[in-house]
C-alpha cells in the first residue's frame, strides 16, 4: 500500500481511496477491528507504532471525501481508549490449556446429606458392575492363565428381557440347516457349540487316519462349504456374514469327483530330478 | 446434541453398562433415529452384540424403538435421559428422607433395573431389607408394598406403557414390534395382589399389626449402607475411610459368598404371576417438581426467615394436585385456606400470616404474588419468574467467584438496568474507567455479557451507532449449562485417570481386607492379624488415603455441579414452553 509506505517515511499522510472501508462496516471485537482496518499489519508492526497513533494517520488519511484532514469517522471514546495510550498486544493463539485463576474456587458442601449421596454414588458405582446389564467386552486370550482369575469372576444373573414388550427382531434366531425360520428363543445355543465342538473332534480324528498334513485345509474347505449352505438357506436379505459364530457345523460333503484326501502343491515337480544328475534331461 | 454432552453421555453409558453398550448409544445420540442393520453396519460389532445392547438400552428407557412405513423398526436415543443417571444418587436419598429405607430400596432397585413389575420389587425389596436385620426377623411384604402403594399415590413411581392388546384377532402376521399405550388414569393405578411371602406365612391381621410394632420400636434396623455410614460417623476413623473400608469388606464378604446365597433365590414359585405385564419405573419428572419446591423453600428461607419459608412450603404442597409442574404459575389460594393448612406445630394468628404473605408479595424477587382480593387475599407462586430468579442467581455466583466481586458489581449494574452505555457503567458502578472497560471485555469475551447494537442512521455508520451492553439471561444460562457438562466430563476423567493410577494399589489393599475378614472370619490372633495388616506399608497406606480424599472430592463436586445443571435446565425448559 502506497499510503502506508510513505506513512513511514515521512509522517504528514496523503491519500484517501483505500480507507473508504473505515465508513462503512460493523463494529468489531477489538482485535478483529485493528486487523480489518488495517490491511497490513507487517507495517503497523514494522513502523513500530502502537495503534491510536496510526489511527490518528489513518483518520488523518480518511477526512473528508479525499481532503487530508485529520478528523476521525468514528468516536475514539466509544471503544473505550483515549489517544496516545498503549493497547495490549494482539494475541495470536488460542487461550492456554489450563489458565491461571486469580479467585480460587468456594469449598465444597458439606452436611449429613451430601455425605450419604457420596456414599451411594460410590456404591451404585461398584453395584453396577455386577449387574446382568453391565455387557463386558470379550478379553482377548492372554497368553498364560493366570491362577487368580479362576477365583475373581463375579457371578452375575442372567436377565432375560420381556420379549412381548420388544421388537421382534430383537430376538435372537436360531439358525437350521437350509433355513427354516424359527423364532424360538435360543436356549439351546450352548448346546450347539458343543456338538460343533464335538463334531469338530470327530471330524480331526477321521481325518487323522488318512493323512497329516491335510487335515486343515480339509476342515476350512468343510466349514466353508457348511458356511456357503447356510447362507443359501437361510431367507434373511441381509448379511450373515456377521453371525459366524452361530453356523452350524453340518457335514455335508461336496458332491464332485475329487479325492478330499489328494492334495498336491506342485512342489513334487521336478525335484526328484535333482538327484539322479546321471539322466538326460529334455 | 452438543459434543460436551455427547461425551458425558459416553462417560456414564461407559460406567453403568460397559463398553459395548456405550458405543451402540454414543452413535444413536450421534446420529438420531435408524433401523439395526445400519448400526450394525455402522459401528462394526455383531448383529448379536447390538441387540443386547439395545435390549438393555431400552430395558433403562434410555432408546425408544418405532415402527416406520414398511415394516422397519428405527431406534432412537434420549440424550436428555442418560444426563439423568448423574442424579440417581440424589434421587434415592429424597426418597429415603420422605418415606424411610423402604422407599430408598424400592426406588433404588426402579432406577437400577430400569422397569420392574409391582411382585419382583416389593420381593426383592424385602428380600434386601431381612439381610440386613437381626437374626430371625424378616421383612413383611405387606409393609413394603404399603410404601409402593404410596409412592404410587404421590406419583413418585409410574407404570410403563402397556403393551396394547388386539382385541380382533390378527389374520396376518403380528406387526414388527409392539405398540405401547398408556392411559392417563391407569398410569398411578396399583394392581391388587396378594403377596405370599414364602418364608412368613401370614396368619392374621394381630401378627401383622405386631411385627409392624415391633419394627417400630427395636432401633437400628437399618440396610448395610446406612448402617455403615452411621458407624463411620465414629469421631477419630475419619468418616469417609471408615465408611470405605467397612464397605469394601462387607463388599467383598457378598461377593465370597454369591453361590451359598443362590440357591434360596432360585425357589420361585412357578405359578403364574397376577400383574404380569405391568411394568413399573420411576417418575423422574415428580422428583424435580419436588427439588424445585425445595430450591424455592430455601431460597426463600435464607431471603428472609423460617416463618416464610413453612408459609411458601405450605402453598407448594397445597398446589401440588391442582397445578400441573409445567405451568409458570400455580393456582390461586385464598389466605384462609393457607392459614387453615398451616403445619399443625405452627401457631401463628391470622394477622401474622397475612402480614408475612403481604411481605411476600411486595418482595422484588416476585416469588409469590397476589392476584386478588377475595377470601382474605388470593396468592400465587410465580414459578417461572422464580426458577429465573435462582437461575440468574447462580450466573451471578458464577461471575463473583470467576472475576472477583467488581465484576459481579458491574453484571448485577447490566442486569437491573437492562442495558448500559460504556460510560454510564463506570458511572453507575463507580469504577474507574480503565478497570470498568477491562472487566467489561473479559466478561464479554466469556460471553456472559453481549453487546446491543442500536443504529442511528440506516448505514450502521460506527460512529453513529449505540452499543449497548445487556445481559441476556437465557443465553448466558446455556452457555453456563454447556460449561457444566463439560466440567463434569472432566471431574470423571480426572477420577477415572486417578483410579487407574493407583490399580495395582487398590487391588493389594482390597485383597489384603479380604484375607484379614476371613481370617477374623475363622478366628484368629490379634498378632497374626497385625502381621497380615502389616502387608501394606506405611507409605502405601499414605498414598491409598489421598487416593481416597481425592475420589471423594471428585464425586461430591459431580454431585454439586448435577445441582446446578438441575437449576440451569429447569429454568430453560419452562422458558422454552412459554414461547
Amino acid at each position: 500500500m502506497a499510503a502506508l509506505r510513505a506513512e513511514r517515511a515521512s509522517p504528514a499522510v496523503e491519500s484517501v481511496r483505500d480507507c473508504r472501508s473505515l465508513e462503512s462496516g460493523s463494529f468489531l471485537s477489538l482485535p478483529t477491528f485493528r486487523l480489518l482496518f488495517c490491511p497490513s499489519l507487517e507495517a503497523l508492526v514494522l513502523s513500530e507504532q502502537n495503534l491510536p497513533t496510526f489511527l490518528v494517520q489513518l483518520v488523518a488519511m480518511a477526512g473528508n471525501k479525499g481532503r487530508g484532514r485529520a478528523a476521525y469517522t468514528f468516536n475514539i471514546e466509544a471503544v473505550g481508549f483515549n489517544r496516545g495510550e498503549k493497547l495490549p498486544d494482539v494475541v495470536l493463539k488460542p487461550p492456554p490449556l489450563f489458565p491461571d485463576t486469580d479467585y480460587k474456587p468456594v469449598p465444597l458442601k458439606t452436611g449429613e446429606g451430601e455425605d450419604y449421596m457420596l456414599a451411594l454414588k460410590q456404591e451404585l458405582r461398584e453395584t453396577v458392575k455386577r449387574m446382568p446389564y453391565f455387557i463386558e467386552t470379550p478379553e482377548e486370550k492372554e497368553d498364560i492363565e493366570r491362577y487368580s482369575k479362576r477365583y475373581m469372576k463375579v457371578y452375575k444373573e442372567e436377565w432375560i428381557p420381556d420379549w412381548r414388550r420388544l421388537p421382534r427382531e430383537m430376538m435372537p434366531k436360531k439358525k437350521y440347516k437350509k433355513g427354516s425360520k424359527s423364532k424360538k428363543v435360543d436356549n439351546t445355543s450352548k448346546d450347539t457349540s458343543l456338538t460343533n465342538t464335538a463334531d469338530v473332534l470327530k471330524k480331526i480324528e477321521e481325518l487323522e487316519k488318512r493323512g497329516d498334513g491335510e487335515k486343515s485345509d480339509e476342515e476350512n474347505e468343510e466349514k466353508e462349504g457348511s458356511k456357503e449352505k447356510n447362507k443359501e438357506g437361510d431367507e434373511d436379505e441381509e448379511d450373515d456374514a456377521v453371525e459366524q459364530e452361530e453356523y452350524d457345523e453340518e457335514e455335508h460333503e461336496e458332491e464332485n469327483d475329487y479325492i478330499n484326501s489328494y492334495f498336491d502343491n506342485g512342489e513334487d515337480f521336478g525335484a526328484d530330478s535333482d538327484d539322479n544328475m546321471d539322466e538326460a534331461t529334455y | 446434541m452438543t459434543q460436551a454432552e455427547i461425551k458425558l453421555c459416553s462417560l456414564l453409558l461407559q460406567e453403568h453398562f460397559g463398553e459395548i453398550v456405550e458405543k451402540i448409544g454414543v452413535h444413536l445420540i450421534r446420529t438420531g433415529s435408524q433401523p439395526i442393520r445400519v448400526i450394525v453396519h455402522d459401528t462394526r460389532t455383531s448383529l448379536d452384540q447390538v441387540k443386547k445392547a439395545l435390549c438393555v438400552l431400552i430395558q433403562h428407557n434410555l432408546v425408544i424403538y418405532q415402527v416406520h412405513r414398511r415394516g422397519m423398526v428405527e431406534y432412537e436415543a434420549q440424550c436428555s435421559r442418560v444426563l439423568r443417571m448423574l442424579r440417581y444418587p440424589r434421587y434415592i436419598y429424597t426418597a429415603k428422607t420422605l418415606y424411610n429405607d423402604t422407599g430408598e430400596l424400592i426406588v433404588e432397585e426402579l432406577l437400577l433395573n430400569g422397569k420392574m413389575t409391582m411382585s419382583a420389587l416389593v420381593k426383592k425389596v424385602a428380600d434386601r431389607l431381612t439381610e440386613t436385620m437381626e437374626d430371625g426377623k424378616t421383612m413383611d411384604y405387606a409393609e413394603v408394598s404399603c410404601t409402593f402403594v404410596r409412592l404410587a399415590d404421590t406419583h413418585f413411581v409410574q407404570r410403563c406403557p402397556l403393551v396394547h392388546a388386539t382385541e380382533n384377532s390378527d389374520p396376518g402376521p403380528p406387526p414388527p414390534a409392539p405398540t405401547l399405550v398408556i392411559n392417563e388414569k391407569d398410569m398411578f393405578l396399583v394392581p391388587k395382589l396378594s403377596l405370599i411371602d414364602d418364608t412368613l406365612a401370614l396368619a392374621g391381621i394381630a401378627q401383622w399389626i405386631e411385627l409392624w410394632l415391633q419394627m417400630k420400636v427395636l432401633p437400628v434396623q437399618t440396610p448395610v449402607r446406612a448402617h455403615a455410614w452411621v458407624a463411620g460417623q465414629v469421631p477419630g476413623t475419619g468418616h469417609a475411610r471408615g465408611k470405605g473400608k467397612r464397605r469394601r469388606s462387607s463388599e467383598d464378604d457378598a461377593t465370597g459368598e454369591p453361590k451359598a446365597k443362590r440357591p434360596k433365590h432360585t425357589t420361585d414359585n412357578k405359578e403364574p404371576i397376577p400383574d404380569d405385564g405391568i411394568y413399573w419405573q420411576a417418575n423422574l419428572d415428580r422428583f424435580h417438581q419436588h427439588f424445585r419446591d425445595q430450591a424455592i423453600v430455601s431460597a426463600v428461607a435464607n431471603r428472609m426467615d423460617q416463618t416464610s419459608s413453612e408459609i411458601v412450603r405450605t402453598m407448594l404442597r397445597m398446589s401440588e394436585v391442582t397445578t400441573p409442574s409445567s405451568a409458570p404459575f400455580t393456582q390461586p389460594l385464598s389466605s384462609n385456606e393457607i392459614f387453615r393448612s398451616l403445619p399443625v406445630g405452627y401457631n401463628i394468628s391470622k394477622q401474622v400470616l397475612d402480614q408475612y404473605l403481604t411481605l411476600l408479595a411486595d418482595d422484588p424477587l416476585e416469588f409469590v404474588g397476589k392476584s386478588g382480593d377475595s377470601g382474605g387475599g388470593m396468592y400465587i407462586i410465580n414459578l417461572h419468574k422464580a426458577l429465573g430468579s435462582l437461575a440468574t442467581a447462580s450466573l451471578e455466583s458464577v461471575v463473583q467467584e470467576r472475576f472477583g466481586s467488581r465484576c459481579a458489581r458491574i453484571f448485577r449494574l447490566v442486569l437491573q438496568k437492562k442495558h448500559l452505555e460504556q460510560k454510564q457503567v463506570e458511572d453507575f458502578a463507580m469504577i474507574p474507567a480503565k478497570e470498568a472497560k477491562d472487566m467489561l471485555y473479559k466478561m464479554l469475551s466469556e460471553n456472559f455479557i453481549s453487546l446491543q447494537e442500536i443504529p442511528k442512521t440506516p448505514d450502521h455508520a460506527p460512529s453513529r451507532t449505540f452499543y449497548l451492553y445487556t445481559v441476556n439471561i437465557l443465553s448466558a444460562a446455556r452457555m453456563l449449562l454447556h460449561r457444566c457438562y463439560k466440567s463434569i466430563a472432566n471431574l470423571i476423567e480426572r477420577r477415572q485417570f486417578e483410579t487407574k493410577e493407583n490399580k495395582r494399589l487398590l487391588e493389594k489393599s482390597q485383597r489384603v481386607e479380604a484375607i484379614i475378614a476371613s481370617m477374623q472370619a475363622t478366628g484368629a490372633e490379634a498378632a497374626q492379624l497385625q502381621e497380615i495388616e502389616e502387608m501394606i506399608t506405611a507409605p502405601e497406606r499414605q498414598q491409598l488415603e489421598t487416593l481416597k480424599h481425592n475420589v471423594n472430592k471428585l464425586d461430591a463436586s459431580e454431585i454439586q455441579v448435577d445441582e446446578t445443571i438441575f437449576l440451569l435446565e429447569s429454568y430453560i425448559e419452562s422458558t422454552m414452553k412459554r414461547q
